[in-house]
């Protein structure tokens, strides 16, 4: 039996979408630490955008049903409509390079015929490292011990 | 019987899973003598998954957890 997806079939459309469109995005955050096997929990899927606004994404949103809403006083800059619930728009990622020098080394993970883009667990682990904030110091040594899980579990095969 | 003997068959191999594991848990926290054994299990279990169930498990916990609190 295949292993269930995380995503509705509305969700998988979503990032199809800004796939086919060729819109330039990742995967960050503790949903990018989940995908290398952190066992971190998280009830959203970050999604770090190289450019808001730019008209490919918004074809791509619209062909789903939804729309980038730009930052106002009340709220922050987000997707909305219910087929991007799930995910939330990051533009700046502390203590890493410029997103076309990150999304060099991210990692791809199979969906469909097209690839998802995901930060690597050591960049997430340096953007937690920089952020510092009280909730980043709770996964912070997750973060290290899956690399060293990793790193072990690699050596280990061979 | 023939029950009996499947239930001891997967009893034997869920007992050597859980048996590697160890050692495979044991002998990373050796080289990294900081790390927290929980963790570095954990860790090992979800990277036998696919990349997508070991999404679903963060997502799901963190669904899970939204639940509880309200």
């Amino acid at each position: 039996m295949a292993a269930p997806l995380p995503f509705t079939e509305n969700e998988r459309r979503l990032l199809r979408s800004l796939l086919r469109h060729e819109v330039r995005f990742m995967v960050v955050g503790l949903s990018a630490a989940a995908f290398p096997g952190a066992p971190v929990i998280t009830q959203d899927v970050d999604l770090w955008f190289e450019k808001l606004g730019d008209p490919e994404m918004s074809r791509a949103l619209q062909e789903v049903g939804a729309a980038y809403v730009p930052p106002s006083i009340n709220n922050p800059r987000m997707l909305a409509g219910t087929v991007a619930e799930l995910f939330d728009i990051v533009i700046r990622m502390d203590g890493l390079g410029k997103f076309a020098d990150e999304i060099e080394n991210c990692v791809e993970i199979q969906l469909g015929h097209q690839k998802l883009k995901v930060l690597s667990l050591e960049r997430i682990l340096a953007s937690k490292l920089a952020a510092n904030r009280a909730k980043d110091q709770l996964t912070i040594p997750v973060l290290r011990d899956t690399l060293a899980a990793a790193l072990g579990a690699k050596r280990q095969k061979i | 019987m023939k029950r009996l003997a499947a239930q001891s068959d997967k009893d034997i191999k869920a007992r050597r899973w859980a048996r590697r594991l160890s050692m495979r848990v044991k002998k990373i926290v050796a080289a990294h003598p900081g790390a927290d054994p929980d963790n570095i299990r954990h860790a090992l279990i979800l990277l036998e998954l696919p990349p997508f169930a070991r999404l679903q498990r963060s997502l799901i916990r963190g669904r899970a957890a939204a639940i509880y609190r309200k």
